[in-house]
């Protein structure tokens, strides 16, 4: 395009429409007089009847339409990926995780690290873990991978911290005991198909 | 026989999946296949074994043959046209696949096995996705042997397990429990003969067997390997040291486990669990440093163990030069002498034989060792020749060795000290029909043989046996122990061998005492005694240099540097640092005296090339095994041609012991003070002795009894052991610390005991 084009852009017909608004007092006078009419009549609160109808709705009739974030916040998609939760059995209340170690292997930013010890009943225990969420990209790997179950992304999205660096360790992820009957199955990521009950094969016994 | 297997060497040519190799007749279609990288999956196989043939995955098709063949076990033949994957290959493996995986527990999660598991890897390789068959599940507890435990329910029979401990280790502890699903290997004696070497445990395929002590604190793949060569004895094996981050807590690098190249090579109980003898708590302590060179400065003799690197040996060799003092190791110094005298005759700078020689003889004579515990690599290598080229074992030595009976054909005793004789009788014995130089017939012809057998009361008739039991044998090795080299006659001994050596066709196997004496032998002149102002490497002296941490300045312990050590193949093999170490090493000190180098490594290439070293850097070392199976880690050293004369001396009246006598000596498992360090190997350290022994000594089991040995009060608890016989206890020396590098009296000493606490007390 040269430039003329581009100077001399034809703009067209167009199809303008004078409002009728009537016509703006010039003198002092008729300035005044335009002042005193709309005082008198109140045109301010007609504009602001539905603001007012609104706020009223809100303070006393339980009707607000905000969130008072940070005291409230919205519900999350169980898609989206926040801080981890670890779960546990429902049955027992023990935790799910086995320390199979694949989250901490398959993390693309190596921010898993775990415990394993051989326990009291001749167990694999996960005597510790910890994610650095300084670094965790929040990419779902480690709930996906895990066969368990057991970590899983949560909704907790805030993750502003003091330090670059900041740890949660297993205590923090862990459903608490008190809470473990609202302890809800996770649909995201990793989270069986609604069709696995039919995949199941059983093994053959004999007995 | 040797003459029918020439025979039988004749080139032959096969062709494998339509690839035509030519090869030499006497290996199996596995072999041949693997040498030129044609791959046949296999689940039984291991290479250092002879072939088991117990799971069929590695059947191949043969033309013009009827069924499947087990290409483990055939040999190639001329012309085979071999196919090792049609169609009904793959079924067939794929339902050897199926059948191991039936009731095979789902706990991959959790298995310490998992990420380098052999049926896990098979499994995905055949594509078996699900169980079609079934049998009935049972109960099968996980057992404890010692520091392995057995998880039965783990186990698919594949008896790589009982193979290594047979022919291997030779101590056919395990054995098989067939029945079908209910079939499981059984340790029958684990409280006996089971020397928890772990040899059964490195070769298992999946996680049936593992270390107790490293199961479930760590996921294979998160463990770092660093390859290194086991530092406790003269073997000097091949190993991996496997690190990782103590915890989550604790950042600092720990070993979790030693690992090795199962395949082809073995390992003793000592290093695979007696690992964590590192020295952590050093850091550079400027005050320390100065006052341990200052020490150096007005050193008289530097002393020291053997249980150092070469590089360090000849550090101390420059150190001595430039403060002018004398270098004194108690440890090796007979050994030391021994070598000069026996290459005085031999003409050579080093002994014949290696392991590699005593695993493929037929005849073998143990003497002056109580070699299992001495040298347990030997000890394997006799098993491997018993089991494989039927060898006949005459074990020589004061104390018989009850763990060993099934690989010794003939045991013969002889008196405490009497080892001048012996090895005169083997001289005369062995010689016999020998063209042997005029001074050493007329040496032999003196000798007084009716005298000499009386005195170390081996009978002329044992020694006809020696002859008989050797009848027709054709490869002859001698392995030489640790007793002679501080016996009092240790150089006219050594001759004696040497003519041995050079004047029949045995070959000799000379077992160094520790880990580094041959080193430390060929590039140190040592001096027989420390006077003066002492400062010790890892040796008692006045100024203590240690890496067990327990000295006047820290030094890192051997899986704590880098450098080499010689082993008993003659062979310089490479150490790596496992774990960190923060304090003052010798090469600091060194360089405060103005001859160290930038680097301890530095050293590799300088040291000394008219002993056999080959001034090759230690940077090219390798330490692997080729993916045949040889052995090329770091390099042989070259043998050197020296001047060889024959001066030996009459056998005078042999030195005798009465009364009660003790022999110095640390089992396999705790072989030294860095064992005694680490965790799971340290052991209490007891005098071990018979029941007669008890008796003469007036004593009873767990009485507390003191002692006097080598001008040292030892306090120790008694404890009868029953496999014992005779009067002779046996004493450990690894929980003496530095002074047990001092120790250099010869092992047999007559004492008299104390009782100074009862067994209650
Ligand atoms: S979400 Fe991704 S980055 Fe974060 S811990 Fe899991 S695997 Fe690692
Ligand atoms: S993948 Fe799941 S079960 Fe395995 S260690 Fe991680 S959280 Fe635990
Ligand atoms: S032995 Fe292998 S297949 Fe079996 S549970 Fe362990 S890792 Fe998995
Ligand atoms: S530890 Fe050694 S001796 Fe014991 S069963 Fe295993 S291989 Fe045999
Ligand atoms: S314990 Fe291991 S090595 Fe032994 S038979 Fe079972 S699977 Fe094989
Ligand atoms: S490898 Fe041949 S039968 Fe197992």
């Amino acid at each position: 395009m040269s430039l003329d084009n581009l100077k001399n852009r034809n703009v067209g017909v167009q199809n303008y429409k004078m409002l009728d608004l009537g016509h703006t007092p010039e003198t002092g006078w008729g300035k005044f007089k335009q002042v005193l009419k709309r005082s008198v009549k109140l045109e301010l609160f007609v504009g602001l009847k539905v603001t007012m109808r609104e706020m009223f709705k809100a303070l006393f009739m339980g009707e607000m339409h905000t969130v008072k974030y940070p005291f409230e916040k919205l519900p999350i998609s169980p898609r989206y990926r926040a801080i981890h939760e670890m779960k546990r059995l429902l049955e027992s209340g023990h935790y799910r995780c086995i320390g199979c170690g694949l989250c901490e292997k398959i993390c693309i930013s190596n921010c898993i690290k775990m415990d394993t010890r051989y326990d009291e009943n001749q167990r694999k225990e996960v005597s510790d873990y910890t994610i650095n969420f300084g670094r965790c990209i929040f990419c779902g790997y480690c709930a996906e991978v895990c066969p368990e179950l057991a970590i899983v992304h949560g909704g907790r999205y805030e993750t502003a911290s003091e330090q670059r660096a900041s740890y949660s360790n297993f205590e923090d992820m862990l459903t608490p005991m008190d809470q473990l009957v609202n302890q809800k199955e996770y649909p995201g990521f990793g989270a069986p198909t609604p069709v696995a009950d039919k995949n199941i094969k059983k093994t053959p016994l004999a007995y | 026989m040797s003459e029918v297997k020439r025979k039988q060497t004749k080139e032959i040519t096969v062709t494998i999946d339509g690839k035509s190799i030519t090869t030499e007749y006497g290996k199996t279609i596995l072999e041949v296949a693997r040498e030129n990288d044609i791959y046949i999956p296999t689940m039984c196989y291991l290479t250092k074994v002879e072939p088991i043939a117990s799971c069929r995955m590695c059947v191949v098709d043969v033309e013009g043959v009827d069924g499947m063949i087990l290409s483990c076990q055939e040999k190639a033949v001329d012309g085979a046209v071999i196919n090792t994957n049609t169609k009904e290959l793959e079924a067939e493996r794929q339902n050897i696949m199926k059948l191991y995986d039936v009731n095979h527990p789902l706990e991959c999660g959790v298995c310490d096995k998992s990420g380098e598991c052999d049926l896990q890897n098979k499994t995905l390789e055949f594509n078996v996705s699900q169980q079609n068959f079934t049998a009935k599940d049972m109960y099968r507890p996980v057992q404890n042997w010692g520091f392995i435990s057995y998880d039965p329910s783990l186990c698919i029979m594949c008896e790589k397990c009982v193979r290594v401990c047979n022919e291997i280790v030779g101590s056919e502890q395990l054995q098989v429990s067939t029945g079908g699903y209910k079939s499981t290997i059984i340790n029958t004696k684990p409280e006996n003969n089971c020397i928890s070497c772990g040899e059964c445990m490195a070769v298992c395929p999946v996680g049936a067997l593992v270390s107790s002590d490293f199961k479930y604190t760590s996921n294979a793949w998160e463990l770092n390997k660093i390859p290194s060569s086991c530092a406790l004895c003269s073997a000097g094996c091949q190993m991996y040291y496997e690190v990782k981050p103590e915890s989550i807590d604790n950042p600092t690098e720990k070993i979790f486990r030693v690992t090795n190249e199962y395949e082809f090579t073995s390992m003793c109980g000592a290093g695979r669990f007696g690992f964590d003898y590192a020295n952590t708590t050093a850091f550079k302590d400027r005050a320390k440093f100065e006052r341990a060179v200052e020490a150096f400065k007005k050193a008289d003799t530097i002393t020291f163990s053997s249980s150092i690197t070469n590089e360090e040996a000849l550090m101390l060799t420059h150190i001595a030069k430039a403060i002018d003092a004398k270098l004194s190791c108690p440890e090796a110094y007979g050994f030391s002498k021994f070598l000069k005298a026996y290459s005085s005759v031999s003409g050579k700078s080093l002994w014949g034989g290696d392991l590699a020689t005593l695993a493929k003889s037929d005849a073998i004579i143990s003497l002056a060792t109580r070699v299992k515990d001495d040298a347990p690599m030997v000890k394997n290598h006799i098993a491997m020749a018993v089991k494989r080229e039927k060898a006949q074992v005459v074990y020589m030595h004061p104390i018989e060795d009850s763990h060993i009976q099934n690989l010794v054909t003939k045991f013969v005793k002889y008196e405490a000290g009497s080892e001048e004789g012996v090895v005169a009788l083997l001289l005369e014995l062995l010689t016999r029909d020998k063209e042997l130089p005029t001074e050493l017939k007329s040496f032999i012809d003196e000798l007084d043989i009716g005298n000499l057998s009386g005195e170390s009361s081996i009978s002329e008739e044992e020694l006809d046996e020696i002859v008989a039991t050797f009848w027709k044998k054709r490869r002859f090795s001698l392995i030489v122990g640790e007793d002679i080299y501080n016996h009092p006659e240790v150089e006219n001994i050594a001759k004696m061998l040497a003519a041995i050596e050079k004047y029949t066709n045995y070959n000799v196997v000379v077992t160094p005492p520790a880990s580094n004496s041959l080193g430390v032998a060929l590039i140190c002149d040592l001096e027989p005694e420390a006077t003066g102002y002492t400062v010790g490497y890892n040796c008692e002296a006045d100024f203590n240099l240690s890496s067990l941490g327990d000295g006047d300045l820290d030094m890192p312990a051997l899986n704590q540097q880098e450098g080499s050590i010689v082993t008993i193949n003659k062979q310089l093999v490479p150490l790596n640092v496992a774990l960190g170490y923060d304090g003052y090493i010798l090469n600091d000190i060194a360089n405060e005296l103005g001859v160290g180098r930038k680097y301890t490594i530095d050293f590799t290439s300088e040291l000394p090339k008219d002993k056999g070293f080959k001034g090759i850097e230690f940077d090219s070392l390798a330490n692997n095994f080729s993916k045949y199976g040889e052995d090329i880690r770091g390099y042989k050293l070259e043998v050197i041609n020296v001047e060889s004369k024959i001066e030996l001396n009459d056998v005078e009246d042999l030195p005798s012991f009465d009364g009660i006598v003790v022999y110095n000596v640390d089992s396999a498992q705790n072989p030294n003070p860095f064992t005694q360090k680490s965790k799971l190997t340290k052991t209490e350290p007891k005098l071990l002795g018979s029941k007669q022994f008890a008796m003469a000594a007036k004593v009873k089991d767990g009485d507390l009894v003191e002692f006097e040995l080598n001008g040292k009060k030892v306090r120790r608890v008694f404890s009868i052991d029953t496999s014992l016989k005779g009067t002779i206890a046996l004493n450990p020396t690894s929980d003496m610390g530095l002074s047990a590098f001092a120790v250099s009296s010869y092992r047999f000493s007559q004492i008299n005991i104390n009782k100074v606490g009862g067994a209650n007390e």
